[in-house]
């Protein structure tokens, strides 16, 4: 079994694990990092969306030996351990962007990227349109795009 | 109304924990010892087992045991049951196949368990499952509803694949007033197959401590009692007070999280047998051919009119595909939640439904949010549409003329409708939708090549499921009550136990509400405990629109009792008359005095008992109560769904989405209309994209989210959320629940939109770009030949 | 709904050579995409292992292939049933019927196939251009041999 080393929410992380292992595997039975799930078996549903080297992937169609001396971050991470709230999930909260929280940690990490890659103001049309990696059965999507935009543009500020 | 209590948009509760990825679903859970199960699945949708060689397989590395349904009988493990009994017109009753956890003798659908691998890991037990060998004898399959009664018996059981043959209503009544009508509107309708797709798979986590001899499941579930219950009583896994059932985060049921399924029987009679924990986690393959389904019926429907559009009866007879064996509460979706239904918003004199179930070599079917009234309404509503615009009426005004003006109103198809203003919704959604402007649109659109339309949807359902005698009379096994436990704390904090169950309908946050409202504590001094038999001590849990309307009913019962017995306490320690103490604002007052005490002197002083003696009363402050309704509640509203269609594709957008809908008292504003907006979602996913598809030979073709079409969100609009109200008259606050409204009020909206635009009734569900681009033609061409 | 598919192939080689071909283990196996083994049992009976991708599936199959409808040596139907294990299964046959023309010979084929299980729920969508690829792949191998 090959070694693997990268650094997860800040911290140096090394294991031994099965080549075949995905990294959403390693996150969640390894490092028991269970923020990050898994919805679908087809890549469809986002709800394994996490950060490699910055960049949204989804941690289903991963290999962890893939991420190999990357930095990962998942939603654990996302904001400082007993700092205040990531924008984006405080914009999810205050718009009721969620509901049974299952596909939540994805279209959270999914969102900071759209920001990262589409700026800070955010127009509904974009917001649909980029969302279409991440299913979510109970909210209709329609808080998702508000929480999105208000989160967005709270980011800008902090 | 305080900035916490009922009426308040409080932001949810158990947020946190969601949104820093701190939930606990069923898979984040992993015990020491844990071991993995893999089901082997039948590929084949109707086959005998011939024999299962399972030797190589247990001999792969990993494998702890294999296990087949030959081992499942020989430990006598009962099949899986379906709980409502229904007889047919006959008197017979419906005959329920059985159905063991582990196909034994013949496979009945694709995706049927014939084996099952315990290992030490997911990898070594997928492995292991390739090294089964089954040899089967493939049987023809039949798939579909229509032709299942000519085909050969699936269950010997069961003659012509016939599960029951229902009927509810007057025939004679019926006939009559179809024969003197002066116009008489007829359409066939196919209601389509869906896969709930709730976004969490199921898992089942077993474990046995044969220290105690106590089972432990945890599990996926909307109704860990009722889990319980059937796992005990019915399949005779363990005694009821040996296996606890523990519901954490659910990510979502719309449903299919009611049922008693096979893999969890499996686990924990196999964490029994190989004295470890026993986990399962569904992919979402699997999830496809193994998680019920939900609508796929076919009907023949109906409704006669008499002068200016009155409707005088409707006639319907629908065949119900309830798939390959009975699942838990299959039986009541098409008939008593159906059937019951079919007077929609209107005063209809006759009405006469038949309803024929049939077994086909499909995964099973049972409720799917709105269970058997979505399907009512969209017959109801599809028929008022197409025969206000055969009358030539504008189809608001012919329902308006048949609205239900004066209640309680009894349907000739059981249900006792007790307060609402249908009209009220109607005119409200009217005027958000701005219909008034709709011509003009549509001539903009027209200006650009476009197609628009406009359709409406006066739906109502019954819901806060509901009366236990009434049901039971109905052939339900169990009582629809509620049960809830209020325990305060010695500083005056306060836990809810209740037997609802949260799978993102925000109890922890709702129910807090109503107990800080109640007792004027602040709302973070409440939590919400559900979920565990072993902390709950019964419940029916959450389905049909319930836990507000149940659930919070039983709660505030169990309050009253509170403030009863803190009142006495409150007597002891001002020396006043019990009579005399009036609760208010969060203070025990002697009436006409000043003299007051607090709440957390109270709750203190009940349970330090120095102003009492133990003669006199009790310590202590906890309080349970049942809560078994007295009627159904009756949710109703207008959605109104506007289209525009590009006729060169056949694309259909919603450019606008209007709900009006009576909840009777909101809770919570934001958590309502998050509930709306998803079983709208829910809805047009029905109507516009969603259907499980299967081929002749019974193999599910749209079985993934490559090809099974869920709403993302560029197909889905904003939408106008509204409500009006009038209060449920039946439960102490006057709530009539909102979980379903949207999927039930949909689907007819859209398809109604749709054929206005398009100008033609021709029209099944889903309106995919190819349907619709081909009933446009067949439309055109119909029109040039005449 | 079973997959039927039709075609043709003009070969460069006089019938009695392309029956001889059609009915040669080795060149059979030669030809079948993914054939690991293809062993006879009797005239007309083999037993085959072969392992074909069909969209994210990929499955090894074993079973069984049959020659019925013999008519030396104008064509014969071909049929098989393969078990896929966990993926599950495909069986198929295919008539081909064998014609002079133009020096040559004409082969004709009509098939029919079908698949079921996770290969049904995953690679329905794809299994028409998944069978007209396998069989374009054959009949070139098929032509070199004959050749």
């Amino acid at each position: 079994m090959p070694a693997v080393s990268m650094t997860v929410n800040g911290k140096a992380v090394t294991a031994d694990v099965d080549i075949r292992t995905l990294l959403v595997q390693f996150l969640r039975e390894n490092l028991r990092l269970t923020g990050t799930h898994v919805g679908c078996d087809t890549s469809q549903c986002g709800a394994c969306v996490v950060h490699l080297d910055g960049i949204a992937v989804k941690s289903c169609t991963t290999l962890a030996v893939q991420a190999e001396g990357c930095t990962v971050l998942t939603i654990e991470g996302l904001a400082a351990p007993n700092g205040p709230l990531h924008p984006m999930q405080e914009a999810f909260r205050e718009h009721h962007g969620l509901q049974c929280g299952f596909c939540t940690p994805g279209m959270v990490m999914t969102a900071v990227d759209m920001v990262r890659r589409k700026g800070n103001e955010l127009d509904e049309k974009t917001i649909r349109h980029e969302l279409d990696g991440n299913l979510c059965r109970c909210t209709g999507y329609h808080n998702i795009v508000k929480a999105i935009a208000a989160g967005a543009r709270a980011m800008k500020g902090a | 109304m305080s900035a916490t209590g009922i009426g308040a948009a409080v932001r949810r509760k158990e947020d946190l924990r969601f949104i820093t990825g701190k939930g606990q679903y069923t898979d984040d859970i992993s015990r020491p010892g844990e071991t993995r199960a893999v089901f082997l699945r039948s590929p084949h949708a109707h086959a005998k087992i011939k024999r299962v060689d399972t030797k190589a397989a247990a001999a792969m590395p990993g494998v702890i045991a294999v296990l087949t349904g030959a081992d499942l009988a020989q430990d006598k493990i009962g099949n899986l049951i379906c709980g409502w009994m229904i007889h047919s017109k006959d008197g017979s009753p419906m005959k329920m196949a059985p159905h063991p956890a582990i196909a034994a003798n013949k496979v009945c659908c694709v995706g049927d368990q014939v084996a099952v691998v315990i290992a030490e890991t997911l990898a070594e037990g997928k492995d292991a499952a390739e090294k089964i060998k089954v040899d089967y004898e493939v049987l023809p399959a039949v798939v579909d509803a229509a032709k299942a009664q000519s085909a050969p018996a699936i269950h010997e059981s069961a003659p012509k694949n016939t599960i029951y043959q229902w009927h509810l209503g007057d025939a004679k009544a019926v006939d009559a007033a179809i024969k003197s009508a002066k116009h008489v509107t007829r359409l066939d309708i196919v209601n389509n197959r869906l896969v709930p797709n709730a976004m969490e798979p199921r898992v089942a986590i077993a474990e046995y401590d044969s220290g105690t001899d106590n089972l432990t499941l945890w599990n996926t579930t909307q109704n860990p009692h009722v889990a319980r219950l059937v796992i005990s009583a019915f399949v005779g896994m363990a005694p009821e007070h040996k296996l606890r059932v523990i519901a954490p985060d659910v990510g979502g049921g719309f449903g299919s999280k009611i049922f008693i399924y096979p893999e969890e029987v499996v686990c924990l009679w196999a964490a029994r047998l190989v004295g470890r924990p026993v986990k399962w986690t569904s992919d979402r393959s699997e999830a496809f051919v193994a998680d019920a389904h939900g609508r796929d019926h076919i009907t023949h429907a109906e409704m006669a009119f008499g002068e200016g559009g009155k409707i005088t009866a409707i006639k319907v007879k629908t065949i119900a595909n309830l798939g390959a064996y009975m699942s838990t509460f299959s039986s009541s979706v098409p008939t008593y939640l159906y059937a019951t239904l079919l007077s929609g918003q209107y005063d209809i004199p006759a009405i006469y439904c038949e309803v024929d179930a049939v077994y086909t070599n499909t995964a099973p079917v049972d409720a799917y949010r709105g269970a058997g009234r979505p399907e009512a309404t969209f017959v109801v509503e599809r028929l008022v549409e197409v025969g206000a615009r055969e009358e030539g009426m504008d189809p608001a005004e012919l329902r308006r003329k048949n609205f239900i003006k004066t209640f309680p109103h009894q349907t000739p198809v059981i249900m006792n409708y007790d307060a609402g203003d249908y009209g009220a919704s109607l005119k409200k959604a009217l005027d958000l939708a701005d219909v008034k402007g709709f011509d003009k649109r549509k001539r903009e659109s027209e200006r650009a090549g476009k197609l628009r339309g406009l359709g409406y949807s006066s739906y109502i359902e019954a819901c806060g499921i509901a009366p236990s005698q009434a049901v039971g009379s109905l052939g339900c096994g169990v009582g629809l009550w509620e049960s809830a436990e209020v325990r305060v704390n010695p500083t005056g904090s306060v836990e809810v136990l209740t037997g609802s169950h949260s799978h993102g309908q925000g109890h922890e946050t709702t129910f807090a509400q109503l107990v800080s409202e109640r007792l004027s504590i602040p709302i973070e001094n409440v939590s919400v405990v559900h979920g565990d038999t072993d902390k709950v001590q019964f419940g029916m849990g959450t389905y049909g629109s319930r836990s507000g309307a149940v659930g919070m009913s039983a709660v505030v019962k169990a309050l009253d009792k509170v403030e009863a017995k803190a009142k006495k306490v409150a007597a002891y320690m001002m020396e006043a008359a019990e009579g005399d103490i009036v609760f208010k604002d969060g203070k025990f007052t002697v009436a006409g005095t000043d003299k007051s005490v607090a709440w957390g002197d109270v709750t203190l002083n009940a349970y330090i008992a120095h102003k009492f003696a133990g003669s006199q009363l009790e310590p202590g402050l906890k309080e349970g109560a049942f809560y078994d309704p007295t009627n159904f509640t009756f949710p109703a509203g207008c959605h109104i769904c506007e289209v525009e269609i590009d006729p060169e594709t056949g694309n259909t957008e919603i450019v606008g989405w209007t709900a009006v809908d009576d909840f009777g008292t909101v809770v919570n504003p934001m958590i309502v209309e998050g509930q709306v907006h998803g079983g709208v979602a829910q809805g047009i996913g029905q109507a516009l994209l969603e259907s499980a598809i299967y081929n002749a030979e019974g193999q599910l073709v749209s079985g993934s989210f490559m090809d099974y079409t869920m709403p993302r969100a560029e197909n889905l609009p904003s939408l106008k959320v509204d409500t009006t109200m009038t209060k449920c008259p039946s439960n102490p606050l006057g709530i009539k629940g909102c979980g379903e409204a949207g999927a039930i009020a949909a689907p007819a909206a859209v398809v109604n939109a749709i054929t206005d635009a398009i100008g033609s009734e021709d029209l099944a569900m889903p309106a995919t770009p190819p349907a619709v681009w081909a009933a446009i033609r067949k439309a055109a061409k119909m029109q040039k030949a005449a | 709904m079973a997959m039927t598919m039709a075609g043709e192939q003009l070969l460069a080689a006089p019938q009695e050579k392309v029956w001889a071909a059609l009915n040669d283990t080795d060149v059979l196996k030669a030809c079948i995409p993914g054939c690991e083994t293809l062993d006879r049992l009797s005239a007309t009976e083999f037993t085959a292992v072969a392992t074909n991708k069909i969209g994210p599936v990929k499955a090894r199959f074993k079973g069984k292939v049959h020659l019925t409808d013999l008519d030396p040596p104008n064509g014969y139907k071909i049929s098989g049933e393969g078990d896929g294990g966990i993926a599950g299964f495909a069986k198929g046959g295919a008539v081909v019927v064998l014609t002079p023309k133009d020096g040559g010979t004409l082969l004709t084929y009509n098939v029919e196939a079908q698949i079921g299980g996770k290969l049904a729920q995953l690679g329905q969508r794809l299994i028409n251009g998944v069978a007209k690829k396998l069989a374009d792949d054959f009949f070139v191998k098929f032509a070199a041999a004959v050749k």
